[in-house]
């Protein structure tokens, strides 16, 4: 039982788990851990090679060079052989804290977090409390109460870890808190694993990147920690630290007597030290959130571009797609478009679907240019035929005639309203900044009286102007991003999955409402989802996405009659059959359904 | 509302949680403070009156027959009385008075660098964020060199460039000698003037931190669906840069913010010994040095009150920078 369940359950992250969790080769990293290597080879095998650090001699304050390549204190030491000891004694300190702060944070964060209830609260609590209570302070005066001749490593590494680990735990928590209900951990908690089983093999291991982040860490704050507290002549007495020799130095007045190479060398050990441990620690964030690794610079120029913007035909079209392609330019750059080509008719539904990962998204954005680096357009134009007459050729717009362009031409109703909103400002102040943007020369009551028109449009309350997104439910958030994309009268709309998170009677009323707009006002949609018999409902026309590239193009009524491609069909197919009569996949839309499709079969575009 | 009332309860514990800490460390550590004390006190010629000694002997622990439970009971009275006892190192001045003298010089210089540092990581990051993928890119290693610097090491160098070899700032002191504290236009100026240096290298070290965090969170909200709105309105750059992202951004750096305000206090000791400033931190290590118990004690317990009172501001604006805050709770 437990065997079966272990494998079953460490099958699907096993093999992308181990090898997404060592850190990508990057200078940074080589770098960093050249600089740790070095300073643990003076640590760990210099004092074998210097002599005695204390032998006194009558060479005091000698300068580097000869026998002596950093010179000597005051009282004619051998430098490099007090580095050498000073430095072993710093990471002694360093990694006895780290190991003991670790242990503590992972004791408080994941084990606390894991069990849950009182416990977790307990735990939480009290890790907040030390975290809030000043450590230095709190370590000054733990030391000040121990005698100085029992302060040896051992004891200023005790004070320094149990100051140092309430961060670390807090971040441990938060992770653990996410893991536990991954399904992987339920399942094994349903299986019948014991709960350190359970923490051992299946959260551990999840929680390597952030518990090495914060080892390194605590090793970084400790040693500083520890020449901060020597510097104060409160640190280990027994021993020797870089923070020893320091305070030493300062005491023997070394920087008065301009004698740098006594004062400058133990500094820069732990600065280099710490750097090194910090740029090991960027790569190690980078497998943690791989946002944030380095994206390579690239020079602006964009390609060039074949095919020159298609003139207009006749004045019922409103934008063009000629042959667009769109690549991420990657190792292995990727075709996520291939030669598209659409007209969009003023007034019409143009859909567009295909499964997630079809490129349908990414050529929407690339009809407005949000793509980002590093997708970038490759060959084909984009047109838009505007209703006072003239053509624009978008993929050539400077940035400014492009902000310029956007929304007021053509805007967009994003995918999942969650995020689309901006979670900190007031809905009115994001309706507001269209049009202090686009529409300068309006007043404020103006502007006040347009935004308020748009939500009635949509039908949303007018009050909710002053609520925060997180105060609407999903339904309503969808409707403001309509309202939103209705402010500046634009001619073209494009809609990513607008419905996809709603449930069905909330669809419902959103994509009613959609056309009700389309047929009062009069702008022509882009209606991208993955849902095909939604868009039989509901478009005029209908391309179908794969892989890139359109399969098939046609208006919805040859579509629904006789769908030509293969994929087509398997689309259309992989919807249930309430039913079970063929056609029962377009869900009933009560008045939904239009009536062009009941009879006569109207022309695309031609709904006005 | 519960949010708030979350808060407040949050910060009583720790405060409790700081009291009965300063209540016990003394009583587990070897040896007998108080007797040190008294014997302090007898060769300084004070007069070790009972009541004196009994109050010390609640700060710091005693061997006489009284429950642990009476004394930290009779403590916590002292404590919320503002007695704070005797200093023994500046006897017979109470200690509460020590640190009244010596708090508004560490305020001011901490609080104003501080403020400054975060200012400026939070603005240096927002760019850096922002225009990821430029030159600005190579700020961020060269940040975490000056972070990792063990900080006096690097304020001794400045004074030693800056003070003693080019003179452009005083060595050390909070204000010039000559002058009287008072609040005139001379004083507040050579305050000024002394202030300058400690608040650059306290700015200088802790910048990068806040740096760095900004700049990661810029480039996690610029990956945001909101910013691609902004981008789709075509809202003006500096707008989705500012109102947008950095707006989001900023929002676990005030989180950290306070957090943070435990190490500060930690780096203005440092600080304060370094350039001889007459604030809180000095007082702190005369104390020690001169196993003064019950001024180490007091300023423990101050330094803990104003980060935890911080903190609580701190808190308590988040509330307003978040919205989603006040509901959730």
């Amino acid at each position: 039982m437990t065997n079966l369940s272990a494998v079953t359950v460490e099958a699907p992250r096993g093999r992308a788990g181990w090898r997404s969790m060592l850190p990508r080769w990057s200078p940074k990293l080589g770098v960093g851990l050249g600089l740790i290597g070095v300073i643990t080879f003076i640590g760990v095998i210099g004092p074998l090679l210097v002599g005695d650090p204390n032998t006194i001699r009558d060479l005091g304050l000698t300068g580097p060079g000869g026998e002596f390549w950093l010179g000597t204190t005051q009282t004619g030491q051998d430098i490099v052989a007090q580095l050498a000891h000073a430095t072993r004694g710093s990471l002694y300190i360093g990694l006895l804290v780290g190991v003991m702060a670790t242990a503590l944070s992972a004791l408080f964060g994941i084990v606390g977090s894991y069990i849950g209830g009182y416990v977790d609260e307990g735990f939480s609590l009290f890790s907040n409390v030390m975290l809030v209570i000043p450590g230095l302070p709190l370590v000054i005066v733990i030391s000040a109460f121990v005698p100085a001749d029992q302060r040896g490593s051992w004891t200023i590494a005790v004070v320094l870890a149990i100051t140092g680990w309430a961060a670390s735990a807090r971040v441990l928590r938060a992770q653990t808190l996410s893991l536990r209900n991954r399904d992987y951990v339920a399942a094994a908690k349903v299986s019948g694993e014991k709960p350190w089983r359970v923490i051992t093999v299946e959260i551990l291991p999840n929680l390597l990147p952030l518990l090495a982040s914060q080892f390194v860490f605590s090793v970084i704050y400790a040693i500083l920690s520890e020449a901060g507290l020597s510097f104060l002549g409160l640190g280990a007495s027994n021993s020797s630290t870089l923070g020893t020799m320091l305070y030493y130095a300062q005491n023997g007045f070394a920087l008065q007597r301009d004698a740098w190479w006594w004062f400058v060398p133990p500094g820069l050990i732990i600065a280099l030290f710490g750097c090194g441990l910090a740029l090991v620690n960027f790569s190690i964030d980078e497998i943690i959130n791989p946002k944030l690794r380095d994206i390579p610079r690239r020079d602006k120029a964009e390609a060039e571009r074949a095919p020159a913007p298609v003139k207009r035909t006749d004045d019922d079209v409103v934008l063009t797609v000629n042959d667009l392609s769109v690549v991420y330019q990657v190792e292995k750059p990727v075709h996520a478009v291939k030669d598209v080509s659409l007209t969009l008719r003023r007034g019409e539904i143009l859909g567009l679907a295909g499964e997630s990962g079809c490129g349908k998204t990414t050529l929407a954005y690339a009809v407005n240019r949000l793509h980002r680096p590093p997708a970038e357009v490759t060959t084909g134009s984009v047109t838009f035929h505007d209703r006072e007459g003239g053509d624009i050729d978008v993929l050539a717009l400077t940035p400014g005639e492009l902000r310029a362009f956007r929304w007021s031409k053509l805007s967009m109703v994003f995918q999942g309203a969650m995020n689309a909103l901006n979670p900190v400002i007031t809905i009115r102040a994001q309706l507001d900044d269209v049009l202090t943007t686009h529409r300068p020369e309006m007043t404020k009551a103006q502007r006040k009286a347009k935004c308020e028109e748009v939500l009635k449009l949509v039908g949303v309350d007018v009050r909710r102007l002053s609520s925060f997104p997180h105060e609407l439910s999903g339904g309503m958030r969808q409707r403001v991003m309509i309202a939103m994309a209705l402010l500046l009268d634009p001619q073209v709309m494009i809609m990513d999955e607008p419905t996809t998170a709603l449930d069905v009677v909330v669809q419902r009323g959103i994509l009613r409402e959609i056309l009700r707009l389309r047929d009062e006002i009069g702008f022509a949609v882009l209606f991208i989802t993955h849902d095909l018999p939604l868009l039989l409902e509901l478009a005029d026309r209908i391309a179908v996405m794969k892989e890139g590239e359109v399969v098939e193009y046609a208006t919805a009524q040859d579509m629904f009659e006789q769908p030509a491609h293969p994929y087509t069909r398997q689309l259309l197919d992989s919807f249930p059959s309430l039913t079970g009569e063929r056609g029962s996949f377009v869900r009933s839309g009560e008045e939904m359904t239009p009536v062009k499709r009941s009879g006569e079969p109207t022309s695309p575009g031609g709904v006005r | 509302m519960r949010y708030y009332a979350r808060k407040f309860a949050f910060y009583l514990v720790a405060l409790w949680a700081a009291l009965t800490l300063n209540f016990f460390i003394p009583r587990l550590m070897p040896g007998n403070p108080v007797d040190i004390l008294m014997a302090k006190l007898a060769q300084r010629g004070g007069t070790v009156d009972p009541s004196a000694r009994r109050a010390y002997e609640l700060l710091l622990g005693t061997n006489s027959g009284e429950s642990l439970i009476q004394q930290y009971f009779a403590y916590l009275g002292n404590m919320f009385r503002g007695d704070l006892g005797i200093s023994v190192s500046s006897f017979p001045t109470p200690v509460s008075q020590i640190i009244a003298e010596a708090l508004p010089w560490t305020l001011m210089l901490v609080g104003i660098a501080t403020f400054l540092s975060f200012a400026f990581g939070i603005v240096l990051g927002t760019f850096v964020g922002w225009r990821r993928g430029t030159w600005l890119d190579s700020l961020v290693p060269a940040t975490t060199v000056l972070a990792a610097v063990p900080y006096f090491w690097l304020a001794l160098i400045l004074v030693a460039v800056l003070s003693s070899a080019l003179g452009w700032f005083p060595l050390q002191g909070g204000y010039d000698v000559v002058l009287w504290p008072g609040w005139n236009a001379e004083f507040i100026g050579s305050a000024i003037y002394y202030g300058t240096l400690p608040a650059l290298t306290i700015v200088i070290s802790s910048v990068g931190g806040w740096l760095l965090g900004m700049r990661n969170m810029m480039v996690s909200a610029t990956a945001e669906d909101y910013v691609l709105t902004a981008k789709a309105k075509g809202l003006r750059d500096s707008r989705i840069m500012i109102k947008y992202a950095a707006r989001n951004a900023v929002l676990p750096s005030v989180a950290g913010f306070a957090i943070s305000l435990g190490f500060v206090v930690a780096g203005s000791i440092i600080t304060e010994q370094v350039f001889s400033y007459p604030g809180i931190g000095s007082k702190l290590l005369q104390a020690v040095q001169n196993n003064d118990y019950a001024l180490m004690q007091g300023i423990f317990l101050v330094i803990t009150v104003a980060v935890l009172g911080a903190n609580l501001v701190v808190d308590l604006l988040y509330a307003v920078i978040d919205p989603r805050t006040r509901v959730s709770g």
